[in-house]
């Protein structure tokens, strides 16, 4: 057995390489820790995005090394060990094929940092789900999917709210998730969503049939996202949301306002007004949500719902009125109260999360819409 | 070195050496053959065309993403599109591509055997195939897939006829590999030529033993998943629907227990081309054979514990997310190995860096890379935030494109000449190597940031603060997608103008290079005898009963 | 199969026979799996459900059952004892014992498909239904299965095929056979008893 490479093992040039490969190690690593690498992140809004970071970065400090190495390694020994003009054309390598204390060092440590990632990852998992101790001093809500929207029910509030989540800041939330149940003639409401919020690192399945409770406290002011994330249907890409954490004062002011408004709505109820509706406005919100299901084109261009171009002038839209043609009022009473027809369920303007000012404009809008 | 022989009778006669007459027929010849060889070949064509139209869809997918708001594709065009692309690439492409494609064409060789153990059973396997794939793309006419390939209930309880057309064409393809396993596992135990005791037997072929063995285990999980569904769907039996009692999350138990060792099959065979091309080119013998062979298996038996991973956010209990995060950590570490030894394998060789070896080069860039993200991953609170978000679109573009993918392309230039008798323009082959290496990077690095940031996945349109890396990501597919022609053009150019190739175009050792390119039906003229391992470069070939001329020196 | 055409000697027949029963081993351990997923989903739903059996459902007669079991458990010795008089080449004796399995075979599936029809549950009425018709359904076309592969080796015995050292086809046959039982006895316990 001869070894082409003569009897060292690892020469000059390899330790060269070895420390260039240490010093980019370095560097990426303090990028990682001292820059640090969160600044590129998503607000940390709630008290365990820190962690969830601190894993992260604990992760890629490591992985950073391993990178650096392998495709160094990979890189100068392909350079370096190339077979060179002058060798025999059957040269060999050399044919040390193993070194105990190399292979023990690299089944050991990694599977080491491995324990220690798991230790602390194990650390962080509870803080997402209510503990007994945290759970009795935190304030519990629901967020229910639906298709396509987040639903939320506040203690106290007989309404829910819908798509925008309010919360005060510093005040620990235990929300019970889950997705709506109920299915109709047409429609099986009973998907999977999921409820991620990026800024607060936060996301769980919204699965009908179970409510699984998880557990934040906002730690930011500001207006953060909410995502679905689980595939739930033809207006998946258009589920969004918002969080909204006040101070607790804007907060309190945002549940009494609620408050009234329930009590308000409960007197009477407020026919939609049509007036001032700013198409430009309504054209922007066709384009974010009914584009979903409606073409603005000629009726037979349907998509799930019929085509809406010429809404006003075309007798031929046969659903809207007995076969006269359709008025604003007609349109805005079914964008407000949803329609069942042979094409499905339009949902209500609630389900829509569309306000009465967003009717407006999508009425004004439609109206632009002529052959 | 003594030669570890089992019986005298063993040297004396040797056990399968009896050589059929050959086939005769048209038909017998080139669609219902029992060769091996020539049924790698029909899995290469339609593996082939399953990647192009995937391949497709994928580029379709990009151009819908290029802009927050684009109309290439309608909302549900776009959900069919990426779930028929993920389901053509799992089970159409990368599956067949690896066991019925490479391990017919290359495991019986390594063995020095005449065929499989079980020849018309591995016709059958095949020709299960097109019809799956008929199926899978078929059912775009009447309401392709839209939950992924996934397809969770209850959504995909809900979906149209095409969900049940799906159901139809992974249950056959799962038959088919189901099938392929076993035939592969008997062959690999049983069929070894005589002196090929276990640790003289190529890596490839370990390889394709424990894939072997998790392609029937696992996918007869997946059978009885899919039959579920599909009779939910058809008869209304409940099993999944919450309304009915059922539980979706139990169709992600039943279903990720397949399709956790599912990816494994989808990498093992990968890993397998990798520890065979290494020492071929570095001209040494491989670093720690042992580690590698028994790691693959190790690997083997801890894919069926880590499953869940999958599902962290699913509402698991606490000891299920901390279980499963453990043993997908420690899984991480037999594969860490191999990519050391791999590395090490380089070190002190006489490195020539064609095709295959750049091909593995980029494949353990990107697949180390993807392993990190992986690791990333398996921590449960890094998970909660990751899950279903393009970070994780990006670590399986990883896995499965830079490391699967670039591991067959590998495979593909390495074993060009020993299949078809010509070898590939190998400057056309650094061109598709660097392009698509660079292309890949480009298309799939941005996507950590977004999934980051806060993208989900299957999205037709997104929050336009995305839209300028998506735009990047969309060019970059684009020239991905370019450089699988220079690859196409080389393939086909070869068959006229690719030289001649002999046995051994690139001096390897192991036993399907000491026969003729492009080898004969009845493959060894005399079945070998095994002396030694196949990888102790400056040693005497290990063999009896080959033609020593045979194994000449490279010339590439 | 081309084998059938080229005379083995022996030990070329013993290497192919090897082949093939560790095959089939491998095939009757894919087929464990496919049974032990849905036994996975029985399971989970039972636990998973606030209330069980769900309302409605009706539990079956563990009797019938147990008797049925026995029919089954019985074809098992009587197939057991039809390998041993291959094995001292005693067709006759073989016939007796295979015609004997076939027909207790029969009685069993008779006996699942009395059950069947007295049974108020329905495959798509409830949790219940659905594993309990899926697996014991699965379960019976197996049986039914077996049967046919009885027939077929009966057949080919009574034309000479087997030797009392050549005769691959009806081990397979056998296992499968015993096979079948192994699967009702954890399909008996899954639903009867348990």
């Amino acid at each position: 057995m001869k070894d082409h490479q003569g009897e060292h093992f690892l020469d000059a040039g390899f330790w060269r390489a070895f420390w260039v490969m240490a010093v980019i190690s370095v560097l990426l690593m303090a990028v990682v820790v001292v820059y640090p690498i969160d600044r590129w992140f998503l607000p940390e809004a709630s008290t365990v995005s820190t962690k969830i970071d601190f894993l992260f970065k604990f992760s890629m400090f490591f992985g950073v090394p391993i990178l650096v190495y392998v495709n160094g390694f990979l890189i100068y020994f392909s350079l370096r060990y190339r077979r060179s003009k002058n060798d025999h054309p059957d040269a060999v390598g050399s044919a040390i094929h193993d070194h105990r204390a190399l292979e023990t060092w690299w089944t050991i440590i990694p599977a080491l940092l491995m324990v220690v990632l798991a230790v602390l990852s194990y650390f962080v998992i509870p803080l997402y789900y209510p503990t007994n101790q945290v759970a009795a001093s935190a304030v519990t809500m629901e967020a229910i999917g639906h298709k396509f929207y987040f639903e939320f029910r506040y203690p106290g509030l007989k309404n829910s709210v819908l798509n925008e989540m309010h919360l005060p800041i510093g005040v620990p939330v235990t929300l019970d998730i889950t997705s709506y149940e109920q299915s109709t003639d047409t429609e099986n409401e009973a998907v999977i969503h999921s409820f991620w919020v990026p800024e607060f690192r936060l996301k769980q399945d919204m699965v009908p049939g179970m409510v699984v409770p998880i557990h934040f406290t906002p730690s930011e002011l500001g207006t953060f996202h909410i995502v679905c994330s689980e595939f739930c249907g033809l207006g998946h890409s258009h589920m969004w949301g918002k969080v909204i954490v006040q101070s607790r004062a804007d907060f309190d002011k945002w549940y009494a306002d609620q408050q009234r408004a329930e009590l308000a709505s409960a007197a009477g109820v407020r026919p939609i007004s049509l007036a001032g509706g700013n198409p430009a406005a309504g054209e922007t919100l066709f384009n974010s949500k009914c584009v979903v299901c409606h073409n603005a084109a000629p009726f037979a261009q349907r998509k799930v719902g019929p085509g809406l171009g010429n809404l006003f002038h075309d007798a031929g839209h046969p659903r809207l009125v007995n076969g006269k043609e359709a008025t604003p009022e007609d349109v805005a009473e079914i964008i407000e109260h949803g329609a069942h027809g042979d094409m499905g369920v339009m949902p209500d303007m609630r389900a829509n999360g569309l306000t009465p000012k967003d009717v407006a404009n999508l009425v004004a809008y439609l109206q632009t819409l002529r052959k | 070195m003594e030669p570890i022989i089992h019986s005298t009778v063993e040297v004396g006669r040797v056990p399968s050496g009896h050589i059929h007459p050959p086939p005769d027929t048209f038909i017998k010849k080139y669609v219902f053959s029992l060769d091996h060889k020539v049924i790698a070949v029909q899995y290469f064509i339609t593996s082939g065309l399953f990647f192009v139209l995937a391949g497709l869809l994928a580029e379709l997918m990009r151009a819908q993403l290029a802009g927050p708001n684009n109309h290439v594709l309608s909302a549900t065009t776009y959900n069919e599109a990426y779930s028929v692309h993920g389901s053509a690439m799992v089970w159409l492409v990368v599956i067949p591509l690896l066991t019925g494609a490479f391990g017919n064409l290359v495991m019986p060789l390594q063995i020095g055997a005449r065929d499989v153990a079980f020849p018309w059973l591995n016709m059958i396997s095949f020709w299960l195939f097109p019809p799956a794939g008929i199926l899978l793309f078929g059912s775009f006419l009447f309401g392709a897939p839209q939950a992924g390939w996934t397809e969770y209930p209850p959504i995909s309880l809900q979906m149209p006829f095409g969900t049940s057309m799906w159901c139809m064409a992974i249950f056959l393809i799962g038959v088919s590999s189901t099938i392929t396993g076993i035939n592969f596992l008997v062959t690999i135990i049983k069929m070894r030529a005589p002196g090929m005791t276990w640790t003289r037997t190529p890596l490839f072929v370990w390889a394709t033993g424990v894939t072997a063995f998790l392609s029937f285990i696992a996918t007869a999980n997946l059978s009885a998943a899919l039959a579920g569904l599909f009779i939910e769907r058809t008869f209304g039996v409940p099993f999944y629907d919450p309304l009915r009692g059922g539980s979706p999350v139990l169709w992600q138990h039943v279903f990720w227990f397949y399709s956790h060792p599912a990816v494994y099959i989808m990498i093992l065979p990968a890993f397998g081309i990798v520890s065979e091309i290494i020492p071929t080119f570095a001209r040494r013998p491989i670093f720690g054979y042992k580690a590698i062979a028994y790691s693959s298996v190790s690997i083997g038996l801890l894919s069926f514990m880590v499953w869940a991973h999958h599902m962290f956010t699913s509402g698991l209990q606490h000891w299920e997310q901390f279980l499963f995060m453990a043993l997908t950590m420690i899984i991480a570490v037999p594969t860490g190995i191999k990519i050391f030894s791999w590395i090490a394998t380089l070190w002190g060789g006489k490195i020539r860096l064609s095709s295959p070896l750049l091909f593995v080069l980029g494949f353990l860039s990107t697949f180390t890379f993807g392993g990190v993200t992986g690791i990333l991953l398996a921590s449960v609170p890094v998970d909660i935030h990751e899950h279903a978000s393009y970070f994780v679109v990006a670590h399986l573009h990883y896995v499965l494109f830079g490391g699967s993918m670039f591991g067959i392309f590998a495979g593909v230039y390495y074993w060009w000449p020993k299949m078809t008798g010509r070898m590939l323009d190998e400057r056309l082959g650094k061109w598709h190597f660097w392009l698509m290496f660079i292309s890949f990077n480009a298309t799939f690095l941005p996507m950590h940031w977004i999934g980051l940031q806060g993208m989900p996945r299957r999205v037709a349109f997104y929050d336009p603060i995305y839209a300028s890396t998506n735009l990047f990501v969309s060019i970059s597919a684009f020239v991905l997608g370019l450089s699988m022609l220079i690859f196409a053009y080389n393939a086909l150019r070869s068959a006229k103008h690719g030289e001649v190739a002999g046995p051994n175009p690139w001096g390897a050792r192991t036993l399907e290079w000491m026969i003729p390119s492009p080898a004969p039906y009845y493959n060894f003229a005399d079945i070998p005898i095994v002396l030694s391992g196949p990888y102790e470069y400056g040693t005497p070939l290990p063999y009896a009963n080959v033609t020593q001329d045979h194994a000449t020196v490279p010339l590439h | 199969m081309a084998s059938h055409a080229i005379a083995m000697d022996d030990l070329q027949y013993k290497e192919v026979a090897g082949q093939r029963l560790l095959g089939f081993l491998f095939f009757l351990i894919s087929d464990c799996v496919i049974f032990g997923s849905f036994i996975f989903v029985y399971l989970y739903d039972r636990h998973a459900s606030p209330v069980w059996p769900p309302a409605g459902a009706e539990r079956p007669d563990v009797y019938l059952a147990a008797v049925n079991s026995i029919v089954l458990f019985g074809s098992g010795a009587t197939m057991h004892y039809a390998m041993e008089a291959i094995r001292h080449a005693n067709t006759r004796r073989f016939t007796a014992f295979t015609v004997a399995t076939i027909i207790l075979g029969l009685m069993f599936l008779s006996g699942q498909a009395y059950e069947y029809t007295h049974l108020h549950d329905t495959w798509a009425g409830n949790l219940f239904g659905a594993s309990f018709f899926t697996l014991t359904g699965m379960h019976g076309f197996h049986v039914f299965v077996g049967v046919i592969f009885l027939i077929t080796v009966l057949i080919q015995t009574l034309r000479g095929t087997y030797t009392p050292h050549r005769h691959f086809g009806l081990t397979a046959a056998t296992l499968y056979w015993h096979f079948v039982d192994v699967i009702w006895v954890a399909l008996f316990f899954l639903f009867y008893v348990y």
